[in-house]
């Protein structure tokens, strides 16, 4: 007790330390009937975390060469001491992630947690899943076997179909004619340095506008109302509720410690849930393997791309879908959130989720 | 009362199991980054000069791998890599030649582990090999 | 490995439960295509006759391991006029007497037991070449169910080849369990390559023994391949105890995990009762 006291004490002297800490923790209240969907920040919170751990690691031994990525990573998988873990890990968790984010979007979906004042926080976290997935793509190629290298052939190639612009935009992205050192190169770095950076940036604005906005109830049970459109700036108090930390904190550890050990039970029971067999052949530009398909949080896309007869008329539509998706809180801007309200967009929710899996188990069997 | 105790044990237990994953949590993570011992291991290996004849091949274990050294000219050696790079077949010494044959499917090497034809993708991976005395170092 | 059966009900099942709305991708299946060979794009429009290699070969070996027309016949793939110029090295369809020096290109060590056995040395003579026991474009992976009564006694009777498929089953079968489990270990991530190599090599020289169709010499070699089999099945049992132990260790980190979480939510739910008894007395 003695020496934490002191440390305690120097810090808060010259930093005030205490008092941060009691706004943001103790005296930071929570809305009482907050439910475990809004626990999912925390666990993408730490997911995110491992990756970076993991993703610093696996640097130590990963070479980002065409000549030598593969065998880096058989290296890694096969004499580095627990490399296999580390880089499964790394692998699994970015789908884990997918799943968290999903799960997320959902939940602020379904509750209208979108909705004025906390636009700008649906825009940020809306950007920070097209980067994860950005960070998904990238990633996929630098193992270089022949399922990164088709994949990556495949999900560039369709931007080609772009009018006018399209072969300038396919020869950026791969930065050549076709998927080469060129394209390794930049991936790599983006995978390593760029998107990270622009996602630690956008994190630091979605937790900033969650905590300045914050916390919204949940829109069940009789007393809640809809709250008259803000005119001027307002901190969304809730002075019944429960302390963040300890109350909330246990909880939040609670999906964590659920999500960790989901992680690893697929990390040591299932290795190959999430690897076909083509991602341990090395690349080959001269032999496309059969039946290569994305990932399955793709698996929409790659078969609404089949259904259109014009290429870029599927991709319109997908673009389209993700505009009218970010910029969803400008559009719906009711301050109704109570879903039994909302028959429309509760059916049109219900009906986009029953898509995407429709379409992802089309395009998974087709 | 009765209840602060009760949360007092869970937590403390709590204290211990998540300390307890973090400990074996730190364990793989020290290893992944200990530098390896096989370095050190070196795995040298020494053979007489004497059993490598001008023109003719030597086979030996390397570091677990099936090898060949050869004497090309009088006083010049090579090492390579035993395994066809097509399939993995150990190939073999053909001195009329002058040449390595994969028995598998043809594949034909050059002395110095060069493709000559046939299904291999690449050259025979070749090893160092220094001349000591009466002996060859090769690795 | 029975977990790759029930990985993929998992996948499936994953699938089905997750759901969402909207991503992004552009994925293009007509763009995976490899470029075909002007042999194939003649060939296999036609009907009939000139036609029906392609379609043979497609469901080959050959076809499956990337060996294509011009691999055998020769002459220049990329070249329409040319294709079939014997400036190019276009060989066509060889004779009789020719096929075994025509596959044995590729396959040497067969065509060398082959040759000097009673089948190589009734060549020409009515005996047996490749294609009487391969068949030709439809090539398939070599099995002992090649050796069978029907082919065998439309030269001879069946007894001395009935007791060579007897002698080699054993060992064959061991061979494709053996590939098989490496195979599975290798879509889990473990470097196999080098195992496979050893087994494809012993599996090579196996069958080339046998082409030799003398049943003391297969006899006596295949204790020599047995024991050889033995030592990378032993390997194969090191990688997989070693997998298991993996496994222990992760089934304790999971319960760990799962004990975690469970101390979490009741620690949650004591301070949860607290402050609803203290707002509700």
């Amino acid at each position: 007790m003695g020496l934490g006291r002191k440390i305690g004490d120097y810090l808060d002297l010259r930093l005030g330390i205490r008092d941060i800490l009691e706004q943001n923790l103790t005296r930071y209240l929570l809305p009482r009937n907050i439910n475990a969907w809004y626990t999912l920040g925390a666990v993408l919170f730490t997911l995110f975390a491992l990756q970076f751990a993991t993703g610093i690691l696996l640097l130590v031994y990963y070479n980002p060469t065409a000549d030598e990525a593969f065998r880096s990573i058989q290296r890694i998988m096969n004499e580095v001491p627990y490399g296999w873990l580390i880089r499964t890990v790394h692998a699994v968790g970015a789908n884990i992630i997918i799943l968290a984010l999903l799960m997320h979007m959902l939940s602020v979906l379904f509750m209208g947690s979108y909705k004025a004042p906390r636009e700008l926080t649906w825009v940020a976290g809306f950007l920070l899943l097209l980067l994860s997935l950005g960070m998904c793509l990238t990633g996929y190629l630098l193992p270089w076997s022949q399922l990164s290298f088709w994949a990556t052939t495949v999900a560039t190639s369709s931007s080609g179909e772009i009018p006018l612009v399209g072969d300038v935009v396919l020869r950026f992205l791969r930065g050549g004619a076709m998927v080469g050192q060129p394209t390794l190169g930049r991936f790599f770095a983006l995978h390593v340095m760029g998107f990270p950076l622009i996602f630690g940036l956008l994190v630091l604005i979605h937790l900033f506008c969650v905590r300045r906005v914050g916390i919204s109830r949940p829109p069940f049970g009789p007393e809640w109302h809809p709250a008259e459109p803000p005119v001027t700036f307002h901190h969304e108090e809730h002075p019944d509720g429960i302390p963040f930390f300890p109350h909330y904190v246990a909880k939040d550890g609670a999906t964590i410690a659920f999500f960790l050990a989901l992680l690893l039970a697929v990390v040591f029971f299932a290795p190959g849930l999430f690897f076909p067999p083509a991602s341990f052949e090395p690349a080959d530009p001269f032999t496309t393997p059969r039946g290569i398909k994305p990932e399955w949080y793709f698996l929409w896309a790659y078969q609404t791309l089949k259904i259109f007869p014009n290429e870029f008329l599927g991709l319109a539509v997908q673009g389209i879908a993700l505009i009218l998706l970010l910029l969803l809180p400008f559009l719906d801007r009711s301050p109704e959130r109570r879903p039994a309200r909302r028959p429309l967009f509760v059916s049109v929710y219900f009906f986009g989720i029953a898509l995407f899996i429709a379409l992802s188990v089309w395009g998974h069997y087709s | 009362m009765q209840r602060s105790s009760r949360r007092k044990f869970l937590v403390s237990l709590l204290g211990s199991l998540g300390a307890a994953a973090v400990g074996i949590a730190t364990y793989p993570v020290f290893k992944y980054l200990a530098p390896s011992r096989s370095d050190e291991r070196g795995g040298r290996i020494t053979i007489p000069r004497a059993q490598v004849g001008v023109g003719q091949a030597h086979f030996f274990q390397f570091q677990g791998h099936p090898a060949v050294v050869l004497q090309r000219s009088p006083g010049v050696f090579i090492a390579l890599s035993a395994i066809c790079t097509h399939l993995g077949c150990i190939v073999k010494w053909v001195s009329e030649k002058g040449e390595f044959l994969c028995p598998c499917h043809a594949g034909r090497f050059s002395s110095d582990g060069k493709v000559l034809s046939g299904p291999p993708p690449r050259p025979l991976p070749s090893i160092p090999v220094a001349i000591s005395g009466e002996n060859l170092l090769i690795g | 490995m029975t977990g790759t059966g029930a990985a993929q009900r998992t996948y499936r099942y994953l699938q089905l439960i997750f759901f969402l709305v909207t991503l992004i991708a552009r994925v293009d299946p007509a763009a995976a295509q490899t470029a075909e060979t002007v042999c194939i794009q003649c060939h296999g429009s036609q009907p009939g006759r000139l036609g029906a290699p392609v379609r043979e070969w497609q469901t080959s070996i050959h076809a499956a391991n990337g060996i294509s027309c011009h691999n055998c016949h020769g002459g220049d793939p990329t070249d329409v006029a040319m294709a079939m110029s014997p400036e190019r090295g276009f060989l066509g369809v060889p004779n009789e007497r020719a096929i075994p020096g025509f596959c044995g290109r590729c396959h040497v060590g067969v065509q060398e037991d082959y040759l000097a056995s009673a089948h190589g040395r009734a060549l020409g003579k009515g005996g047996p070449q490749c294609v009487t026991c391969h068949g030709n474009h439809a090539v398939l992976n070599a099995s002992p169910d090649l050796i069978n009564p029907k082919d065998c006694s439309r030269c001879h009777d069946y007894g001395r080849a009935g007791e060579i498929k007897s002698a080699v089953l054993e060992t064959d079968r061991r061979i494709t369990e053996l590939e098989r489990q490496l195979l599975s270990l290798r879509h889990i991530g473990i470097a196999t390559r080098e195992m496979e190599g050893e087994l494809f090599a012993l599996r090579n020289r196996f069958h080339r023994l046998f082409h030799s169709v003398d049943v003391e010499k297969v006899r006596s070699q295949t204790a020599g391949f047995q024991t050889e089999l033995g030592k990378i099945s032993g390997r194969i049992a090191e990688v997989e105890a070693k997998l298991n132990r993996r496994k222990l260790w992760g089934g304790a980190m999971v319960v760990l995990l799962v004990g975690c979480g469970i101390l979490s939510l009741l620690i949650y739910r004591s301070y949860r009762e607290e402050i609803d008894r203290s707002q509700h007395p």
